[in-house]
């Protein structure tokens, strides 16, 4: 297991430098001065030259890819042209939003899939399970924003039962202000994770264990919920583990729509400025938290599955 | 394979508890027992499209850094809200222009900045507005000051803004404005010359308690403050870029002042939720289609004459901004020294003209590229542009850029059309600044020069001569019509809506006066 979760970890490093590097790149590549763009339409030439210099533009592009990482490894990710302050500082200060959005997200949207794909499953071709099947269907077919955007004129604005905006203070208010954009990104994943677990669930009771579970005389219930479920729930792992990455993109327009601070539209706005060092500060974290989240669902099914282990 | 048959520790029944419990909790206390509105509790709560992320004056970038910023600190002088642009008095008691070149001020005695900083004096006016022309400062809003020599104390709290030309702007932009607002030298100097994202010392009748980026800046009364006491014990500013969601948010309840879109208008007029209110201010921004002078496609000024004629304005108007804003004369709004009764060009498209205009011109099998902001409004207008000139058999391509690329495009020798907004302050001095022949390259996208342009606006910035003024900022405009490069369409419209606690202060282009805000 060690030398598994060491291979992973390097296998994820590997692909956070390649996926860095690529923005990196990308982000060089859009048209437009930047240091214009940072400084708008007043700012003296001389303002301009230094800014250029501090953010090393005037560099070749593999020299800047240097002193990027080179900063990065001592722990430095530039400084904000705009407010002066430090991009780690801005960034880790976002973080928690994306953070508790994507878990509140994950968290709610693989309770009700689960629950929802185990009944389905236990109850095949039955009326309950073409209603599960259409409902979750309909859950992964209706697109995010919509929902979104409706939940707001309900829950908002009709009935006013939670905050439109914001992210709120303290827990409690917090956890209200998490409702509507949690609901609006993980609908569409109760319906995939319900779809996911039925039809694991059918394969899985099909199987030996199951037969001889029931030949011992348990009860259907103990059957589904105990036996089948512990294993047909192993590829849910694995694909919360990648859903983290949807999410994670996900989260950026729910922070636009319901006005929330976060990862998704510090990177857009940044992006918009050409404010460089935001932009690549929160490409690394972002794309680290999806790496890392992938690496640890893989560990995870491996210390769950040995065949898994044993397969790689 | 071994598998382990081991009981889970958590099983449905618990779980389900588990899960209904937080489900309930989540609910019940936070939400639907304790919703609480904006104003409902002494709190404002408004909205603007940026979050103030720099609280120095001489790095603001602009309207979102000044609402706080007017706020937190004070000016000699600050707008009056109305309808009609005015000033009035602020840390001064007293200013009165000397000379053209000469202004002398004294202070109230009254103002003090927070931090131990002491009382507000001639000293920091001076320290104020001399660090914004300071080469060392870099501020980008050096222009603002325009001619500004130095300040000269002749009193703990008396002193004399001195130019070294006369500068009319300096009543409507650089008192007022952003380079207007008085910062506390020592506190500066102790900060190492520059001001970062958070104050070093306040003065006004607000301070700012707290600044949750991209989410709120809080403002709170200042209690040392001794001018007029604000309505508001707290304003709450969010920056919500989106319009729409800042409406949702509005009919939710949440904000009691935000902008709202253009599209909107007509639905507010017939009723605003929550008692509210619609209030419809022009902008002071101003929208045209540019043509690029230099670019081999455009040398036919008939062909340039022709395209002038062709675009409709009024429909512009109708399909872009759903009849909220109102055809343009210029780059000059209404109310401000220069503004034009007409433009040369009617609003109104006339094809008849265009038609001939273009055969006259001698060019046929026209097609142009038409560059625009990835925004509906300009998209759309961009539309109704490609829609009307094809109806003189001229060929529009439409180019949607993100706003990184767009505002780039000097560095694009493609240029052809260009459908362009630039923001504006109350003064003309800062709308003909950016079509002069040493703005080629950078912000003169239409590659305009003109020797006579150029010196209308040296001179006219310096003439105190209202009339006078208003005739040479006129003639620029016309000018600038006369070439052929530039077909005006609109300022577009600031339209607001505000909850029914509140009595907004806004300045005749609807910019919010926060300080100024009132309970209803």
């Amino acid at each position: 297991m060690f030398f598994y979760a060491a291979r992973r970890f390097g296998l994820a490093l590997l692909i956070l430098f390649v996926a860095v590097t690529v923005m990196f790149l990308m982000i060089r590549a859009v048209p437009g001065d930047p240091v214009q763009i940072m400084l708008g339409p007043r700012a003296t030439p001389e303002l301009q030259a230094r800014l250029t210099a501090e953010l090393a533009l005037d560099q070749p592009i593999i020299k800047q890819l240097m002193i990027f990482y080179g900063n990065m490894l001592q722990g430095d990710l530039g400084i904000d042209v705009f407010s002066g302050r430090s991009v780690t500082t801005i960034v880790f200060q976002q973080l928690p939003h994306t953070l508790w959005l994507i878990f509140a997200s994950i968290t709610w949207s693989a309770s009700l899939g689960i629950a929802l794909g185990a009944y389905a499953a236990a109850h095949p071709n039955t009326a309950i399970d073409r209603a599960a099947a259409a409902v979750s269907v309909s859950f992964v077919a209706a697109p995010a924003f919509v929902v979104a955007l409706l939940s707001l004129l309900i829950f908002a604005v009709h009935l006013q039962w939670f905050p439109a905006i914001g992210a709120g203070e303290g827990f409690w208010d917090r956890l209200n202000h998490l409702v509507l954009p949690a609901f609006a990104i993980g609908l569409s994943w109760v319906g995939y994770i319900a779809r996911l677990v039925r039809a694991s669930m059918l394969e899985v009771m099909g199987e030996s264990h199951v037969r001889t579970a029931r030949a011992f005389g348990l009860s259907e219930r103990r059957i589904v919920l105990i036996y089948a479920l512990r294993i047909a729930i192993l590829p849910v792992v694995t694909v919360i583990g990648v859903g983290m990455g949807f999410l994670l993109s996900s989260a950026v327009f729910a922070e636009i729509v319901f006005a929330r601070p976060g990862l998704g539209k510090l990177v857009i706005d940044s992006i918009t400025t050409r404010n460089y060092p935001i932009v690549m500060g929160s490409v690394l974290i972002s794309t680290g938290l999806f790496v890392i989240s992938t690496a640890l669902a893989d560990l995870i099914n491996a210390w769950l599955d040995p065949r898994a282990r044993a397969a790689r | 394979m071994k598998i382990e048959w081991t009981r889970a520790a958590v099983g449905r029944r618990k779980f389900l508890k588990g899960a209904t419990a937080l489900g309930a909790a989540a609910a019940l206390p936070a939400g639907m027992g304790s919703r609480a509105f904006a104003a409902a509790d002494g709190v404002l709560r408004v909205r603007t499209y940026g979050d103030a992320q720099n609280m120095d004056p001489a790095h603001s970038v602009g309207v979102v850094e000044e609402e706080v910023h007017a706020s937190i600190y004070n000016k000699l002088i600050q707008y009056k809200p109305g309808k009609e642009w005015d000033w009035q008095l602020d840390a001064a008691a007293m200013i009165e222009q000397a000379s053209p070149t000469h202004l002398k001020f004294a202070l109230r005695d009254d103002i003090g900045f927070t931090n131990g900083f002491g009382a507000m004096t001639a000293d920091d006016v001076k320290f104020s507005f001399e660090r914004i022309v300071a080469e060392a400062t870099e501020s980008p809003n050096k222009p603002d000051m325009g001619p500004l020599s130095h300040v000269e104390v002749t009193g703990e709290r008396e002193g004399t803004i001195v130019l070294k030309e006369p500068f009319a702007p300096l009543w409507s932009i650089a008192l007022p404005y952003i380079t207007g607002n008085i910062v506390s030298k020592a506190a500066v100097e102790a900060a190492g010359g520059r001001i970062g994202a958070d104050p070093v010392a306040e003065s006004g009748p607000y301070l700012r308690d707290s600044w949750s980026p991209k989410e709120k800046t809080v403002l709170k009364r200042n209690p040392d403050w001794k001018g007029d006491t604000p309505a508001w014990d707290t304003i709450e500013v969010y920056p919500i870029d989106d319009e729409n969601t800042a409406e949702i948010a509005f009919e939710a309840g949440e904000l009691d002042f935000t902008r709202v879109a253009v599209g909107s208008v007509a639905r507010y007029r017939d009723s605003v939720p929550n008692g509210g209110t619609l209030l419809e201010y022009p902008s002071l921004y101003y929208t045209w289609l540019g043509m690029n002078l230099d670019h081999p496609k455009l040398q036919n000024k008939k062909l340039r004459q022709a395209i002038q004629h062709a675009i409709d304005v009024p429909s512009i108007m109708e399909a872009a901004y759903y009849g909220a804003a109102q055809p343009s004369t210029g780059i000059i709004a209404p109310g401000l020294i220069g503004n034009r009764a007409k433009s040369l060009v009617p609003p109104a498209a006339d094809f008849e003209k265009a038609a001939a205009l273009l055969a006259e011109s001698g060019e046929a099998n026209v097609t142009l590229k038409l560059d625009t902001l990835n925004k509906t409004t300009f998209t759309t207008a961009a539309q109704v542009i490609q829609a009307t000139l094809s109806q003189i058999g001229i060929t529009v391509e439409i180019n949607v850029l993100e706003s990184g690329a767009f505002w780039a495009s000097a560095d694009n020798e493609d240029l052809q059309l260009v459908l362009n907004r630039y923001s504006m302050t109350p003064d003309p001095y800062y709308a003909t600044s950016w079509f002069t022949t040493e703005q080629v390259g950078h912000w003169n996208w239409e590659q305009h020069s003109n020797a006579e342009f150029d010196q209308i606006h040296q001179a006219a910035f310096k003439e105190s001569d209202l009339a006078k003024r208003d005739a040479m900022y006129q003639k620029a405009q016309d000018l600038m019509e006369e070439s052929g490069a530039y077909r005006f369409l609109t300022h577009g419209a600031t339209p607001v809506v505000h909850s029914a606690a509140v009595l907004p202060a806004l300045r005749p282009d609807g910019q919010a006066l926060l300080r100024y805000f009132g309970k209803a």
